[in-house]
């Protein structure tokens, strides 16, 4: 969780920190603004070795390295045994619709090792799982791995982190793992039908896991991505550091994705609509129409909560020429808020301010659209 | 083509016949539909103070889908503290909370091992950051608090075929579950809260593959024809306030109304479920 | 545009004098040589053939020798070995024992690492963070090897300078510091081991509000804070944000702040030295921050970019390039698109920045 690795701020940090950050608009520590992300270089493919690798690293030194590798699996007998209802090989039926090319969870295994963290450690399964969860959400993904009714691609992904993680490392791998992904390559399939899988040895020739449009080089579908975003006050402010995350008032994490086969139709759609207005406007229009998806929501748990609190220059014994002892009982005592003094928040946030909170991610043309183009422009090589 | 340089069996069955019971078969395809209203919850049974050695305990119970020989959801959650922490941790200002969540090892179909694995560590993760918002957590500076909530039973139907029903949807009734129970366990430990957390679930579905989907509070994953979307929130009534949402499945981003709706239908569970909660925690002071 | 992604940029290959490479082919020279540094195995082996160790004529050269550890320095007597260097058991040839520069402090040889851990001095202005409070003393973070430990005894407390310690201010002892707490002081004394006392007996010292703090590398490797003349000013921010106080700690961690009166300010309003004294203790423990206008927290964060910016692109932090740097930044802003409240110095902006320092 959040909470284990939480920065030991004084309180009067936190108070400032906390004032700065619900001013309108917002000042930030690094004088970013709301909805501007750290600048972060990218690359991707740069581990041969792999079916599918990239490398993300901020300014501050904090990397990560995630790397795709794919087995071939025997995917086990179902409990209606289709395969034997279905005869012999003559009859082996080449043209499987979409339906029946089912996916399975397991069929994706993913490891999240982040270094002076234990493996068992609440932070790395969450992590872990909150990955895997987009990833999965709707069987998409897993469908793209079904090679034939008995074989399917197994596909493990480890996600690295290479030095210990001097923010809320989610966005980061989330980052990494989706260039990862639209790397990854599987070798072409030679054989036929339900045969035992037989592959071309032509590296050159290897599908991508998300194929790619031949004009531009760039894919419809995309793997999801997972934005963290935080409230303070009335503001909403993405990508935020380890500071900023200790005085949030709920911070979530949102997965979107994109989908490719709907996208085509809307695109298809607005084309033909717009067939009669100017076309230059009709290619924004299209570039735009962005079939997203809301894939997965989870509340961080806020570190805010677990700050020390500060005390009130009224109720501080060490305050003022107070030589008569007060109780020392005065510093637990329950204290009025008072403007400059830091209070850790208790209690959730309102279902609206969540609720703002998506919707910002999720509106046209909002972070998730900008996030996603940026991504876009990343050289796949 | 085919791989010469190797001897390769005959292709395809392998696999040995697998004959169905008549009856089973008709069972399953006539697979039990969702009797309750869109909006109904199922019956809950709830009591605190289960465990006399605990500190505080609770014990909770779902009403089963009303077949013979599916079992319901049943939930025991014992806490242990406040009490101080270790002399080697550092100072803390407030309770450290932590969270156990383990299936029994038969709980579910497929039998568990007795570590954790990943899905209940996150299950704990969760469990922590819905109980944190609850708390008043500086009242007890120095003491740790222990909650374990063990799943004795999960809310499976056992005669459901291993492909139908996902236990990925199962999992967010068993949080929302394991948040009610935890809750009236803190609240019998005497343990100071701002308001008393409980969980809801609500869920789009589709019944048929070619209705249109619909919004249902406390879905049984095995009742309908596809989940597409759930989310558990752990809901504070009197403040109006949400301590934990996790939420999954896939939307089209562009209609918020649904995500909207979705997350209303489960803040009203989950106050369904904070009812039976204060009723229990009323007879127990009584 | 929220998200900037750059391409990774080729590796810097520093070609030395005596490199004879091709210099014009660099993109695919870069790949295919992969930064290593090349080996004369001709010139190894010459010296190997005649008996010698190979060690270049260390002491007689320039400036800027760089050493790695077991390089043979000198074997010459005269030389004393200082911090970096070892001397081999039954020799007189002193080997360095850590990668860095050397230096030559009369017959004193050390070497100096290229990046190390802050190492306490007496007399170090230092930020420093509690991690621990104890029956007596506090534990302090100062980014050194060690905890340094501030004892109860050099702290002042409140009610007057010099009152004695009483059993009540040992139980009380989370009120003057807490875990978390920022506090300026100073080395008072070393231990044999490198972990530091420090005190904060006089008015300057405390602990830190009304502002935020920045970790930056200290000493060594020409980035980070270097000790200077003056490691705590105040500036005039521009506009509108009145008077703010940089503090630099030698140990690298930097503290921004909202410019309060002192205490000094107020004697010569109230001239009177009890007051002082009550004054002092009245702010000294305070965790409650003061009003700070918006105008104030933009410059605050504005000197903190500035700061981040020096430390990125490896320059020096001191008041000399801080001054400079924020008078640059807030030029820089009147012509961004954005407007002079643009205090965003990461990235472009940052390199950007420090090209415009080092030029002149």
């Amino acid at each position: 969780m959040a909470s284990t690795q939480h920065a030991l701020l004084s309180p009067a940090e936190l108070a400032y920190l906390h004032a700065a950050l619900s001013l309108t608009p917002p000042i930030r520590p690094d004088g970013r603004s709301p909805a501007q992300f750290r600048p972060l270089v990218a690359e991707t493919g740069i581990l041969p070795g792999t079916n599918g690798s990239a490398r993300i690293c901020f300014a501050d030194g904090t990397e990560a390295i995630v790397g795709v590798k794919a087995e071939v699996e025997r995917t086990r007998g179902g409990y209606e045994g289709e395969i034997v209802e279905g005869g012999g090989a003559e009859e082996v039926v080449t043209d499987v619709n979409d339906e029946e090319k089912k996916g399975e969870s397991d069929w994706v295994e993913m490891t999240v090792e982040i270094p002076g963290l234990r493996d068992d450690d609440a932070t790395t399964a969450f992590l872990g799982a909150m990955i895997s969860e987009a990833l999965l959400a709707d069987g998409g993904f897993s469908r793209r791995l079904w090679i034939n009714r008995r074989f399917h691609w197994k596909l493990y992904l480890d996600i690295l982190l290479i030095s210990p993680p001097l923010s809320y490392p989610l966005p980061l791998l989330s980052l990494t793992t989706h260039l990862a992904l639209l790397a990854t390559r599987l070798p072409r399939l030679k054989s036929e039908g339900d045969e035992d899988p037989f592959f071309d040895d032509d590296w050159a020739a290897a599908r991508y896991l998300y194929p790619r449009n031949k004009k531009d080089g760039k894919t419809t579908a995309r793997p999801p991505v997972t934005l963290l975003v935080m409230a303070v006050g009335n503001n909403i402010i993405f990508d935020p550091a380890k500071e900023e995350l200790a005085v949030a008032d709920v911070a979530l994490a949102v997965s979107i994705g994109e989908d490719a086969t709907t996208a085509a139709t809307a695109t298809g759609d607005d084309a033909s609509l717009m067939m009669d207005v100017d076309s230059t406007t009709a290619a924004a229009a299209i570039t735009s129409a962005r079939n997203l998806r809301l894939l997965s929501i989870r509340t961080i748990d806020p570190p805010s909560r677990l700050t020390p609190s500060g005390v009130p220059n009224a109720t501080n014994t060490a305050y003022g020429a107070a030589t008569t002892q007060k109780q020392p009982e005065a510093r637990t005592a329950e204290a009025e808020a008072v403007e400059g003094v830091w209070r850790a928040p208790r209690g959730g946030a309102k279902p609206l301010v969540m609720a703002a909170l998506v919707h910002k991610v999720l509106e046209k043309g909002g972070i998730a659209d900008e996030v996603l183009d940026a991504l876009h422009a990343v050289d796949l090589g | 083509m085919t791989d010469r340089r190797r001897i390769n069996g005959p292709v395809g069955a392998t696999i040995p016949l697998v004959f169905e019971d008549v009856e089973d078969y008709e069972q399953v395809a006539t697979k039990a539909a969702r009797s309750r209203a869109p909006n109904a919850v199922r019956k809950m049974y709830l009591k605190t103070g289960v465990t006399p050695s605990a500190s505080g305990s609770a014990y909770l119970e779902i009403e089963t889908s009303g077949k013979g020989g599916v079992s319901g959801l049943k939930l025991s959650c014992t806490v242990y503290g406040p009490r101080s922490l270790p002399r080697s941790s550092p100072f803390s200002p407030h309770i450290i909370l932590s969270t156990h969540v383990k299936y029994a090892p038969f709980a579910t179909k497929q039998r568990r091992g007795y570590l954790r694995d990943p899905a209940e560590r996150d299950l704990g993760s969760h469990l922590e950051a819905a109980l944190r918002g609850a708390i008043i957590a500086d009242r007890w500076p120095k003491s740790g608090v222990d909650i374990i909530v063990s799943i004795i039973e999960g809310d499976q139907d056992r005669e459901t075929s291993k492909t139908q029903g996902d236990e990925a949807w199962d999992i967010m009734n068993a949080l929302s579950g394991c948040i009610t129970v935890a809750s009236a366990a803190l609240a019998d430990a005497g343990i100071d809260c701002v308001d008393t957390v409980a969980g809801g679930v609500a869920a789009l579905v589709r019944d048929t593959a070619d209705s249109s989907p619909s919004i249902v509070v406390d879905p049984i994953p095995s009742e309908h024809e596809k989940i597409l979307a759930s989310c558990c929130v752990a809901y504070l009534p009197t403040r109006n306030e949400v301590t934990n949402l996790w939420y999954k499945g896939d939307l089209p981003a562009s209609d918020m109304e649904l995500y909207t709706k979705l997350v209303e239908k489960g803040i009203q569970a989950s106050t369904n479920a904070n009812r039976v909660l204060l009723e229990c925690l009323g007879e127990t002071v009584n | 545009m929220p998200v900037t992604i750059l391409a990774p940029k080729a590796m810097r290959q520093d070609y030395g004098q005596a490199d004879k490479q091709n210099i014009s082919d660099d993109s695919d020279d870069a790949d295919s040589s992969n930064g290593g540094a090349e080996l004369d195995y001709a010139e190894l082996a010459k010296a190997d053939a005649e008996g010698h160790t190979h060690k270049r004529p260390r002491i007689a050269g320039g400036d800027f020798e760089i050493v790695t550890p077991g390089e043979v320095i000198t074997d010459d007597p005269q030389w004393m070995r200082g911090h970096g260097t070892y001397v081999a058991a039954g020799t007189t040839s002193i080997i360095s024992s850590v990668a860095g520069t050397i230096t030559r402090t009369n017959k004193l040889l050390s070497v100096r690492p290229l990046r190390a851990r802050y190492t306490p001095e007496v007399g170090d202005l230092v930020v420093g963070r509690i991690v621990e409070v104890q029956a007596k003393r506090w534990r302090v973070d100062v980014g050194a090897t060690q905890l340094a430990s501030l004892p109860l005894s050099a702290i002042n407390l409140p009610g007057g300078i010099l009152r004695k310690r009483t059993e009540t201010d040992e139980l009380q002892i989370r009120t003057f510091f807490a875990e978390g707490d920022l506090l300026v002081a100073e080395v008072q004394q070393l231990f044999q081991d490198g972990g530091a006392v420090l005190h904060t007996r006089s008015l300057k010292y405390g602990k830190l509000r009304n502002g935020m703090f920045v970790a930056v590398s200290g000493m060594g490797g020409g980035g980070g804070v270097v000790r200077s003349r003056r490691q705590v000013w105040t500036l005039e921010a521009a506009s509108g944000g009145g008077p703010i106080d940089v503090v630099l700690g030698v140990n690298g961690y930097v503290w921004i702040s909202k410019h309060v009166e002192t205490p000094e300010g107020l004697v010569e309003k109230t001239s009177g030295i009890t007051n002082l004294d009550e004054s002092v203790s009245a702010t000294m423990y305070s965790s409650q921050n003061d009003r700070i206008g918006p105008e104030t927290m933009r410059e605050i964060a504005r000197i903190r970019g500035v700061v981040t910016a020096l430390v990125d692109n490896g320059l020096r932090v001191d008041e000399d390039m801080v001054m400079r740097g924020y008078h640059e930044a807030v030029e820089m802003a009147m012509v961004s698109s954005v407007g002079a409240d643009d205090i965003y110095l990461g990235g472009e902006r940052g390199e950007q920045l420090a090209a415009v320092l080092t030029a002149v």
